[in-house]
Order: structure tokens, then sequence, then C-alpha cells
């Protein structure tokens, strides 16, 4: 921790985690109620402005502290379990949404329900190529790490943000056009479902591509963490996976 | 002074840390209690008493539910006890991530500001901590900030879960194996994992009600096809598991204490620790059914319910029988934790007793929803559960202030708390049983025949307050009059009594201690600690 030497003998501190917890609260539940419960979208857009530089100042205040690794010697490499942990918490979000659909699609008496339109099938399939390819591409970024190849390793990297980037381009690109064809969120039980599924995995995607940010950064100065790299490249793999429940539920059944 | 609070608000230690969880968990109890008062006034009379707004009663047991079981429950125990005590009992110099720690303590804050919003904001939430729909939907009172202090104080339990996982597994100092680990440490795992488990689906459930009143989705709204029901077993998928989340811990902390004050080893420590609590994280989620007895349901699935219910007591029955086991031929001394651990065991069978008549079909359809409820689960969770968190205070006071408390004053304090919950407690099953008065009513003139009972309710709860003041002025007393505590006071085996009290700001030890061969927590009466 940055000032451990200045503070021989008093506990490390940090002011990330409260100035991300203080943005957190004005980013998302602040800037919400004015928006949708008190209708002050101004006050809700002040919200924002104040939420979102202190969580990105946050968060890059504490990778310019942590990535050089933790502070006592017992520490190290926890990362990566920990991270298995968090996925088992990650996927029972998923779980209770994909059973709520189970429940009121089998229970329902007519499907799909009244106001759906039809479902494109070449956008997915070209959503789940690009994502599965980011998966391979960021094991291969691994791969060259462990080999020492840091400069490959860069550019995989790199690689595999595009294709992040270029699958979120392809949601919001999907969405629109749902949007345009009269499907929005409060369309039916089905149109509920499928944004805030898509939704929620999109928002995942998100968080995929900032902890790719938080690796690249700091690697493009030369700070390689291989804990937060493998720790990174699983919860990608993680959000690719769950993307074949998204897919295969939501188009295709 | 700004190094004192900079130390403070900028830590990562996880001392420091679990003294904030005690902090926020105890100012939310102290709000929640003065709810309970509210609640109490208003119904120690029949008709409007000190409001004639049916509608502030229902604000008040909002937040008095959701302030004590997730601003003071979960965090006291997972919280405070817990990131106070597993490192040092497992001899490790910090969490396994500091930094994490620190961001869920300040979520935790976030989420009590959240929670405190409820006294201004125009429309206060008024939906119980259970925050059913259709009314959540449909009432005017501002359930977001409902969904969102759940969903900052799921996100901080996430956090924590995480965090203490990866330490007891990966940081035990070397040398302390599985079985040499203490019940509390034991018991907070497993807690752990339901909480890693259950947490997301509550945060899931309590979002879709938000994304059904404010964005127009129709989960839970039967005209579009949605089920009211998803909510209700979403909910209690997580709000069973919860009990155990609260239970798990406080029982653990009552091992510790009465094996400290009894001199003596755990009973049946290997079927306490794998049959008890792993028993208890693998059907934790195979009971939630039995709160939606009445709700309608085949009557297999009914049965099916009650039966993995009854099951419960057999893994509670194995704790019990240590914890009885362990007072067994142990040389007792009735100092102020070991009287709130002690008292946890009674309240606990109480709680535990009124329980299994509950889990059977033929008679919770008829005490559903009564009085009889509130009075069993109060002794069960909130009663036992705080007793539990008091003595665990009590307890960990010489460690964490380098001081000792004032013994008279901390058993006054508990036997007014004592008498106060059972004043209150045990004259609620009474009512509900004899007059079937349905809880939730902020009014009762169709039971006048419960009106004495609610005249001596109201005694208890002044009572409890009473003690509470007691119990309050007598900890900040010690924290600075108090008679300098010593190492270990307590005369405790266990690897926290090690240290200094207070225990180093940085690191706990000087180095990771080293552990004998053969050494274990509870090993009294040899030479081997």
């Amino acid at each position: 921790m940055s000032d451990h030497a200045a503070h021989a003998h008093g506990a490390p501190t940090t002011p990330w985690p409260l100035v991300i917890s203080i943005g957190i609260l004005f980013l998302i539940p602040l800037a919400f109620i004015f928006k949708f419960v008190n209708h002050q979208p101004l006050a809700a857009f002040v919200c924002l402005v104040i939420g979102a530089p202190l969580i990105i100042m946050g968060i890059a205040g504490w990778v310019r502290e942590a990535i050089g690794g933790a502070e006592f010697p017992e520490m190290r490499g926890l990362g990566f379990s920990a991270m298995g942990w968090f996925i088992l918490a990650e996927a029972l979000i998923f779980l209770p949404t994909f059973a709520s659909y189970w429940i009121m699609r089998l229970n329902a008496p007519e499907w799909p329900p009244a106001g759906t339109i039809d479902m494109p099938t070449v956008m997915p399939l070209i959503m789940t190529v690009i994502l599965v390819s980011s998966s391979f591409t960021i094991h291969f970024a691994e791969e060259e790490l462990d080999k020492g190849n840091e400069a490959g390793f860069k550019k995989l990297l790199m690689i595999t943000m595009g294709l992040g980037l270029t699958f979120l381009l392809m949601s919001m690109y999907e969405w629109n056009h749902l949007f345009h064809e009269g499907f929005v969120i409060s369309t039916n039980i089905y149109s509920s479902v499928f944004f805030t599924i898509t939704g929620l995995h999109a928002s995942h995607v998100i968080v995929g591509l900032g902890i790719f940010i938080a690796i690249l950064l700091p690697a493009l100065n030369g700070t390689i963490n291989h804990v937060v790299v493998k720790t990174g490249s699983l919860y990608w793999h993680f959000v690719d996976i769950i993307w074949f429940f998204v897919v295969s539920q939501m188009y295709f059944w | 002074m700004m190094n004192v609070l900079k130390d403070w608000i900028f830590t990562t230690d996880h001392k420091k840390i679990g003294l904030l969880y005690l902090i926020g968990s105890i100012a939310a109890f102290a709000l929640a209690g003065i709810m309970a008062l509210l609640m109490r006034t208003e119904l120690s009379a029949m008709g409007p008493t000190i409001t004639n707004n049916p509608n502030d009663y229902n604000v008040w047991l909002y937040f008095h539910g959701a302030a004590m079981i997730l601003g003071f429950q979960i965090p006291a125990l997972t919280g405070f006890l817990a990131n106070y005590l597993i490192p040092l009992q497992i001899g490790a110099r910090d969490v396994a991530f500091p930094r994490v720690n620190a961001l869920s303590v300040w979520l935790f804050y976030m989420g009590i500001i959240l929670a405190l919003m409820t006294f201004v904001v125009p429309n206060p939430p008024d939906v119980m901590w259970t925050g059913y729909p259709p009314y959540s939907v449909l009432t005017p009172g501002n359930t977001a900030l409902y969904t969102f202090t759940v969903l900052l104080l799921g996100f901080a339990s996430i956090l924590g879960g995480v965090n203490f996982l990866t330490t007891i597994t990966f940081m035990r100092a070397p040398g302390i194996g599985w079985n040499q680990l203490n019940v509390f440490t034991w018991c907070t795992y497993g807690a752990f994992i339901l909480q890693l488990i259950f947490v997301p689906v509550l945060g899931t459930a309590v979002t879709m009600i938000m994304l059904d009143k404010y964005v127009g989705t129709h989960f839970f709204d039967p005209s579009a096809g949605g089920d009211v029901l998803i909510y209700q077993n979403l909910f209690w998928f997580y709000s069973h598991p919860a009990v155990y989340v609260i239970f798990l811990p406080f029982i653990g902390i009552v091992f510790d204490i009465v094996a400290t004050f009894a001199r003596n080893r755990i009973f049946n420590y290997k079927a306490a620790i794998y049959g008890g609590i792993g028993g208890i994280v693998l059907l934790a989620g195979e009971v939630w059914i039995h709160h939606l007895y009445v709700t309608g349901m085949p009557d297999w699935l009914r049965v099916g319910q009650m039966v993995t219910t009854l099951m419960i007591s057999v893994p509670v029955g194995l704790l019990f029988i240590s914890l009885i086991g362990t007072l067994f031929k142990g040389s007792i001394s009735f100092k102020t934790p070991m009287l709130y651990g002690l008292s946890v065991i009674f309240l606990m069978l109480i709680g535990g007793l009124t329980g299994i008549p509950l889990a059977i079909v033929s008679l919770d359809l008829h005490v559903s929803d009564t009085y009889f409820i509130i009075g069993h689960f109060h002794y069960v969770m909130a009663v036992a559960g705080t007793f539990s968190i008091f003595g665990g205070v009590y307890y960990l006071y010489p460690k964490f202030t380098g001081r000792m408390f004032n013994e008279t004053w901390g058993k006054i304090g508990f036997w007014l708390s004592f008498i106060g919950v059972n004043t209150i407690f045990f004259p609620m099953m009474v009512v509900g049983v004899t007059t079937g008065m349905p809880r939730r009513y902020w009014d009762y003139q169709q039971f006048p025949e419960a009106e004495s009972f609610h005249v001596v309710m109201t005694v208890g709860a002044a009572i409890i307050a009473l003690g509470f003041i007691v119990i309050l002025i007598n900890w900040i007393h010690g924290m600075f009059k108090g008679a300098p505590a010593g190492d270990n006071p307590w005369g405790s085996r266990s690897l926290e009594w090690t240290t200094t009290s207070p225990p180093l700001a940085h690191g706990n030890w000087e180095a990771v201690p080293t552990i004998k061969e053969g050494w274990g927590p509870y090993e009294y009466g040899t030479n081997k600690a």
C-alpha cells in the first residue's frame, strides 16, 4: 500500500474505497430516485456528473495502489479463487431472472404474448461468434504472458477489448432496432424479461471491459500483475458462458 | 485530530473496519428500537394513540424490520464480529483483501444513509422489510429507497463473503488445520457461503419490483401474465437462509463464550461442525416454502417442505447437544458475557421449540400471520441474535478497548434486557394463540381482549429500552474509565487472546504466530497452549 513506509507502525490507509462508495451512492440510487421517483431529470443528471467521476477516480487510484501486489506475502495470489466465489454470487443474480422467465412462460396461456415482434436471428448469432472468439483471444493473451511475450499479450488483450466493445455496440444497435419496431420494455412480459436479462448481461460486459482497461493501462506503463490478468480473464469467460444461456433462452426458444 | 479521522475513514485494518461496522449497526439498532417503541406505544391502547395516520405505523414497521435485520444483525455478526475476530482467530495479519473490506463497510454506510432518507422523503417506503407486490408496486411510498438500501447492503455482504471465504481458506497461520478452527470461524464460513448463494437472489427480486414500479416491466403484474408469487418465492428463497446467516455466527460466538467461561473443550466438535453447520448449510435452501403455506399450493409440496423444515431441527439439535455438553463438568464462571451466552441457549430453546409446530402445515395454517409468529421469530432470531451480539461485544470488549467494563452494571443491563424481552415476546405468543390477533395491525378494535396483553408488552419494551441505555452507558464509560484489561482477561486458550489488547494496529502480531503441534483453541486442562 502506498504510504506503507510512512506509517511504519500504523495500519495502511487508502481513500479510494470511500470515494468509490460515495460515487456509487450518487451514480445509481440517487440518480435513479431523482429521475424515476421525483421526476427531476436535472437533479438526476447532477448526481451522474458527481458519481461517475468519483467512481472512475476511485478505481484509477485503487488500481495504481494495488497493481504492484499485496502488502503481506501470504495475501498474494488469492484473487483468482476469490473471483470463483464472486462468480458463484454473480451466477445467482442471473438464475432468478431466468427462473422467473421459465415460470411465466410455462404458465402462460399463449406464447409469445401479444405485442411480440419477430425476433432477429442473424444478429444474435454474429454477437455469439464475436463474444466466443473474445474468450479465445483472452486465453491466448494469457498464454503469451506465460511465455513472457508481453507485447503479444497487450496486442491480444486489445483485440479482446475491441471484440467486447463491438459486442456492446451491436447490443445497442439491436435494442435500438427493437425500440423502433415498437418492442419496448413495457410491451409485455416477454419484453420485460428480454430487456432485463440482456441489459443485465450487457452490464457485465461493461464491467469486464472495465477490468481489462484496469489491466491494459498499467500494462502499457510496464506493470503487469499476472494474478489480476488471470482473474479478469476468468470473469470474462463467465460473462461469455452466461451469454449462451441468454441467447438460447431469449432468441432461440 | 485530522490524522485520527484519516486513520479511521481511510483505514484498511480489519479491526477498525469491524469497529466501524459495530458503530453503524448499533446506531441502526437504536433507531430500529425507537421504531419499536413507537409501535408499542401506538398499540398500548385501542384506537389511535400517538398517530391518526395508519400509514405512519407501516413506515415504522418498515424501518424496524429492515434496520434490525439488514442494518443491525447481519452487519453486527458478519461485519463486526467476523471482521474483528476471524483474522485474530486464524492467526492472520489482515483479511485477504483489505481494500475490498473497506469498500464493503462504506457501502454498508451508504445503505444506512439511504435507509435514513426514509425520514426525510415526502412518501417514505411503507412496504415492511418484505416488500411484497402488488402493494409495493402500487403504493405511493418510495419503494426505490427500499430496493437500493437492500442492494447496497447486499453488495456489501457479497464483498464481505468473498473476502472472508478466501481469508479463512488461505490465510490460516501455518499449523492451523480445519479441525483446529474456532467454532465461530467455522460458523461464519457457513454463513458466508449462504450469503454468496442467496443474497444475489434477493437483490434480483427487489430490483424486479423497482423495475415494475418505475420502468414499466410486468414481472409481478398478473394482468399482463406476471406472477406475484414469483416474488414471494424469490424473497423467501433468500430470507429463510438469512435466518441461518444470522443464526450461524450467533451460535458460533456463543460456542466461543461458553467454552471460555466453562473452561472446557467443545463437546462433539466434529459432529457440531460437519453435522451441525454442514447440515444447516445444506438444508438452508430447501425450506423456504414454509413461509408460503397459506398462499395456496399443492399438498405434496406443502408436505415435502414440512419434512425438510422439520429436518433442520436435526443439525440445530447437534449444535445444542454440543453446547450443553460443553457446559457439562465445566468450571463455569458467570461473568456478563457468559450470562448472555447462557441466555441465548434458553431463548433459542423457546424460539426453536415453538418453531417445530409452525413447520407442521395443519397447525401453521391456523396461526399463520398472528402474533404467535411474531413472538416465535423474535425469540429465535431477534432476541437470541441480539443477545449473542451483545454477549460478543462484552466478550471482545477488553480486546478492542484494552479496558474492562463495569461487571455489576453489565449484569444489571443484562437482567433488565432479559426480563424485558420475555415480558414482551412471551405474551405475544399467548395473544396470538388465544385471540388470533393478526400481525401488522395498527389498531385492534376487533380484539378487545388483547388490550391487557398489549399493555404488558409495552411495559416490556420500555424495560428493554432502559436496559439498552444502561448497556450503552456502561460500554462508553468503560472505554475511558475502565481498569486496564490485560491481554487475556478471560483466560481463554483461543488465538485472539495471545496478542496485546488492543492488538497491534498494523498486522495484529509482530510476525505470523507459530502454532505448536497439537494446539487447539479449546484445549483447557492440558499443557498444549
